[in-house]
């Protein structure tokens, strides 16, 4: 008996003293994307951070990749107050949620020089006119086309409805035009392009909800209007990978899709339509302005982290024009930085047609920020759903999803004035 | 006389005995519940820390009765069970009957007949959707886009998935009857037919309870097929309850109201257990003595 109480108190003293030497050497952690070339590129770029820091080590918490999984888990460790991971990669939807609820620090404007990025970009990552997080990469709608069939971009949606027709009459393509329609994240940023493209808006410069607008049952009517004709019907439970198939096979004339795509489409292995691609963005119809969905990650920093400011020189250090550039070349990940796309290196980092990608992401429009995004989106999701699938006409629908967000307004204790 | 009556020392160290294994079933079965009961009469959601987790009483319960898709949740997934329990234990009583009276290669059948069973449901699931999708572009019918054609898929996945199960129990019961009341029966001459639903019917209806009871439960519980098919759409037609209580805890992160969904299932399948034990106990007949 006196051996195992001695065998205890050993025990105790080795794991009090394991405690005190982590202590006295501050690790840092991140959390974020580390599958394949991005994990490859994540771990290269800390480590020169750690040689830029002499002593102070970063480790790498994986987390899933999907990104509502992602969500969950930073949301239950943060619930709990814990202090790492120090450095977090959010998505562009989650900052004002993690900054309303007091999880991220709020960072100062001139310290990662918030003017050099894309103006879209910075404004989703500050809530009541604080920033919380810095644009890591930035990701953008596109409409790809096939160029042997339609040279020019086209001028206007109407025009792109008016050429996916005729694409499909002339026995071109099976289909004029694929989106992502199934029930998810990816059917919003659709919506958001019609809706702007028509001149509407989920939530209104006050932060009134004004999904229900004429605007926005025209949008959704175009959108609906366009599946059974040049719009096949299995778009309603496509996501981005089944259309990028359909437009790889050469099945389809327009595709709307993110950069990731143009890679592979250029890939005579797996593409029929390598060499014969285009890309523009989302045109404008009457009223309206062109657009294109903004996403991408950014970095943020726990609010309960016991080293911010080392966080802090790790958020500047990632962001910084070098790793971004690296970043671009190696992950094909697209910098959140204006100044970037105005020399020759960074076409010279990516095969991508540089020039169009910067034209997209300046008319860039940003989902609503608002702490309830998620919930709001959902709900969204349901009656764009709904109406693509014809169980309820875009005005009900609209309407019927204009009452939930207001009532979820209500119930949150937020008000308009709290969307920027 | 004396093995009956226990002294007061006897029946304190049966109590001291039967404790642990007490507290481990209060441990993974009664406190969750109380839990989650408790978490369903509070506002807790995890992502508007400001609002607090104030008690709410049966708030909760009161919102899910004016909220809609809680209501059709409910409605798809009695529906669900309406239709694909009868369709399981009818083709899992022809298959047992099959697997019984057959007599060559009947290992062979069995393990055919059992594959569907041993199969993950979420690879049978997906192994269907690829299936109708495929179906759909051949015959230009698009199952996954209308809100009634997009049950099918799910009802043929479940039904395919589960007979087997049903066809094992029903089995086992076919076996335990006494093969000279048939003879009887023949000598009689009562047609096959009649010999069925005279004989094979009412003794197996302990086992047809008993199948009935599972199948139900499950179904009243279904959650993979339709994730993983339909993701509940189009827009929320095929989506149960158990998926619209998920959506409520784990992605809105509603855990007040995610609860308050969980206990309404779990009071659901509650009131389905209980009548099926007492619907097994008048099918079972009486043991003669």
């Amino acid at each position: 008996m006196p051996r195992l109480v001695g065998l205890v108190w050993l025990s105790c003293a080795v794991v009090a003293a394991c405690g005190s030497t982590a202590s006295e050497r501050p690790r840092l952690t991140f959390s974020g994307s580390a599958v394949g070339a991005e994990g490859t590129l994540l771990r290269t770029q800390l480590a020169r951070f750690s040689q830029r820091h002499p002593g102070i080590d970063v480790d790498i918490r994986i987390t899933p990749d999907a990104a509502d999984q992602r969500h969950q888990l930073y949301v239950q460790w943060l619930n709990a107050r814990m202090v790492t991971p120090d450095v977090l990669q959010l998505d562009i939807v989650w900052t004002a949620e993690f900054a309303a609820a007091g999880w991220v620090q709020p960072l100062k404007e001139e310290s990662v020089d918030a003017n050099d990025f894309f103006p879209a970009a910075i404004a989703a990552d500050r809530w009541r006119g604080v920033l919380y997080a810095v644009p890591w990469f930035v990701d953008v709608g596109l409409l790809y086309r096939r160029v042997d069939l339609f040279d020019r971009p086209p001028a206007s949606l109407e025009a792109l409805h008016g050429d996916a027709l005729a694409a499909v009459q002339r026995g071109q393509a099976a289909n004029g035009l694929v989106w992502q329609g199934a029930r998810y994240e990816g059917l919003i940023t659709v919506f958001l392009e019609y809706l702007t493209a028509c001149g509407g808006r989920i939530l209104d410069e006050r932060g009134e909800v004004a999904v229900d607008s004429a605007a926005a049952v025209r949008a959704l009517t175009l959108m609906r209007d366009g599946i059974g004709t040049f719009v096949p019907r299995s778009v309603v439970t496509s996501q981005e990978e089944q259309v990028r198939f359909s437009f790889q096979n050469g099945q389809s004339a327009f595709m709307r899709n993110w950069p990731y795509a143009w890679t592979l489409l250029q890939d005579e292995r797996q593409s029929s339509v390598a060499g014969r691609v285009g890309v523009s963005f989302m045109p404008a119809a009457s009223g309206g302005r062109p657009a294109a969905a903004l996403g991408g990650g950014q970095l943020a920093i726990n609010k309960f982290s016991r080293h911010p400011a080392l966080a802090l020189s790790l958020v500047e250090f990632l962001t910084d024009r070098d790793q971004m550039l690296e970043r671009a070349r190696v992950a094909s990940q697209l910098p959140s930085r204006r100044s970037l796309y105005d020399g020759d290196e960074l076409a010279r980092a990516m095969s991508l047609p540089i020039g169009d990608l910067r034209a997209a992401i300046e008319s860039a429009v940003a989902r609503p920020v608002t702490p309830v995004y998620s919930e709001v989106s959902q709900l969204l999701q349901v009656h764009l759903h709904r109406a693509l699938t014809r169980q309820e006409e875009p005005r009900e629908a609209l309407t019927e999803a204009a009452r939930e967000m207001r009532a979820l307004f209500a119930r949150t204790g937020l008000s308009g004035q709290d969307a920027p | 006389m004396t093995t009956t009556s226990t002294s007061p020392h006897d029946s304190r160290l049966a109590l001291l005995l039967v404790t642990p294994a007490l507290v481990v079933i209060a441990g993974i079965a009664l406190v969750p519940i109380a839990a989650t009961v408790w978490e369903a009469l509070h506002q807790h959601d995890l992502r508007l820390p400001w609002l607090g987790r104030p008690f709410i009483g049966a708030g909760n319960f009161i919102e899910a009765l004016g909220d809609a898709r809680f209501r059709e949740a409910v409605a798809h997934t009695v529906a669900f069970s309406a239709i694909s329990v009868p369709l399981e234990l009818s083709l899992g009583l022809a298959l047992a009957v099959l697997m019984h009276t057959v007599r060559r290669g009947r290992g062979l059948v069995r393990v055919a007949a059992l594959l569907p069973w041993a199969i993950p449901t979420v690879v049978a699931a997906l192994v269907w959707r690829l299936m109708f999708e495929n179906v759909a572009t051949a015959m230009r019918v698009d199952w996954f886009s209308d809100p009634l054609t997009a049950w099918i898929p799910i009802v043929v996945a479940d039904v395919w998935k589960t007979t087997p199960f049903v066809a094992v129990l029903l089995l086992a019961g076919l076996q335990t009857i006494d093969p000279e009341v048939y003879d009887s029966a023949r000598l009689d001459g009562a047609s096959p037919m009649r010999q069925f639903l005279t004989i094979t019917i009412p003794l197996l209806a302990p086992s047809l309870v008993v199948a009935a009871a599972f199948r139900t439960l499950d179904a009243l519980r279904i959650f993979d097929v339709p994730y993983v098919m339909t993701a509940g759409g189009p827009g929320t037609a095929t989506e149960p309850l158990s998926m619209y209580a998920f959506a409520a805890l784990m992605e809105r992160l509603r855990f007040g109201y995610g609860s308050a969904l969980s206990i309404t299932l779990f009071a659901l399948t509650f009131v389905v257990a209980l009548a099926s034990v007492r619907a097994l106990s008048r099918a079972t007949p009486v043991e003669p003595s």
